[in-house]
């Protein structure tokens, strides 16, 4: 780029959005050879920073920040941390027999249980065991019989329960008490062990303001018929 | 508010989410005005809110570099990002790479501090040019028009207009620099 192309356009120019594309593209070539051109940009935006005071506020829609929260964070949070934790699972067929015998699910109602309602399990572990939860579907009540065995909320934070089928984002079960024990509704369409992942969020209390998980996926753990 | 949002950013470059999520909260109403003003629609600057905001978070690393106060930085890369949907321009590499530019090379913070304290004056300065050459910097910098818009509204030749809004611009620089 020759000094007399850097004539050709200033900064200000460049600021301002004046140029055509074409135009723009060859000023930044000749700024990325020539950083009194970068001062200069930056001169140019501090000098018309001022004006910025001319652009109002205007309110935006909640759903505009939960689906750019899902579009940023979504697959990276649940679904890489679920992958990347494959062997939590190997252990799990055996622990959720070990479990049988602990929560008691083998007094659930066998035969009064209605079809394709049958009991599963799920051991959600986070991957240091700082935190361990066992959750079993408990069809006489349609809903998640859940103990913590393991860990707490961080300070200020409080935990929250997904549950991930396949591609779907994560629906919320709703927040985990400080108590050990809890039963939290399941939706009918959870009420399979077939896919399910349950994972547990810490979130600010309230729980998730955009109805993805915004805070770290602490544990996670799939569900096993028994 | 300044040094709040200074501190945010600082921990969105860090992979903070909960500090993303406070910065949206502290600047979106800003930012989706600036988009709104510059489309003139709702959903595209919905849009453009969301892809300044992916931005934000991929860029916040090089923030601390760039010696423009937070605000401006933020308005800066919303602005750019309307300005390119309005163009129909699709690249917006190239609004991510002037991003990243503006990292290397700025002013040190005593520098940035003066510079900051003087910010008033490109009101000053306006007031002393023609005021039609004061109507398209400021048509450009608040609506996103462009050399050939420019030459629509005011059915004047582009390289009339560019010729006396060069010089307007000379004369700018030359009154900031006072």
């Amino acid at each position: 780029m020759s000094a007399e192309t850097h004539d050709q356009y200033n900064a200000g120019e460049y600021v301002l959005r004046l140029l055509d594309p074409a135009e723009e593209a060859a000023f930044e070539r000749a700024m990325r050879a020539d950083p009194s051109l970068q001062s200069e940009v930056a001169t140019w935006l501090r000098g018309l920073e001022h004006l910025n005071i001319s652009f109002s506020e205007e309110s935006v829609r909640r759903s505009v920040k939960t689906q750019l929260m899902e579009r940023l964070f979504q697959e990276r949070s649940v679904r890489a941390a679920f992958w990347s934790r494959l062997w939590v699972w190997r252990g799990i067929t055996l622990t959720a027999l070990i479990l049988a015998a602990v929560i008691g699910y083998r007094s659930f109602p066998g035969p009064a249980t209605p079809p394709g309602s049958a009991v599963f399990i799920s051991e959600i572990v986070a991957e240091d065991e700082s935190l361990r939860l066992l959750a079993a579907y408990d069809p006489s009540v349609g809903g998640l019989r859940i103990t913590r065995t393991a860990g707490s909320a961080p300070p200020g934070r409080v935990l929250e329960l997904w549950a991930i089928v396949g591609d779907a984002a994560p629906v919320s079960l709703g927040l985990l008490p400080s108590s050990a024990k809890t039963t939290l509704p399941l939706p009918e369409a959870f009420r399979r062990a077939t896919g399910l992942i349950l994972a547990v969020s810490e979130e600010p209390p309230g729980g998730s303001p955009t109805g993805a998980p915004t805070g770290a996926v602490l544990a996670i753990g799939e569900a096993v018929d028994l | 508010m300044s040094d709040n949002l200074e501190r945010l950013i600082g921990n969105v470059a860090l992979g903070d989410r909960k500090a993303f999520s406070a910065l949206y909260d502290a600047t979106c109403t800003k930012l989706f005005g600036v988009a709104l003003r510059i489309l003139n629609d709702r959903a595209s600057a919905e849009d453009a809110l969301q892809e300044t905001y992916m931005k934000v978070w991929r860029h916040a690393d090089r923030y601390a570099a760039n010696g423009l106060s937070p605000m401006t930085w933020l308005i800066t890369i919303a602005r750019n990002t309307a300005i390119d949907r309005l163009r129909r321009v699709q690249s917006a590499e190239d609004v991510d790479a002037m991003a990243e530019r503006l990292s290397d090379k700025g002013p040190s913070p005593e520098q940035a501090v003066v510079a900051r304290s003087e910010a008033g004056r490109i009101a000053r300065c306006l007031d002393e040019l023609d005021p039609k050459h004061a109507a398209a910097v400021r048509w450009a910098y608040l609506d996103g028009l462009s050399y050939a818009d420019l030459a629509r509204k005011l059915d004047t030749p582009l390289n009339t207009i560019r010729t006396w809004l060069r010089r307007a611009l000379l004369s700018l620089q030359e009154c900031m620099s006072r």
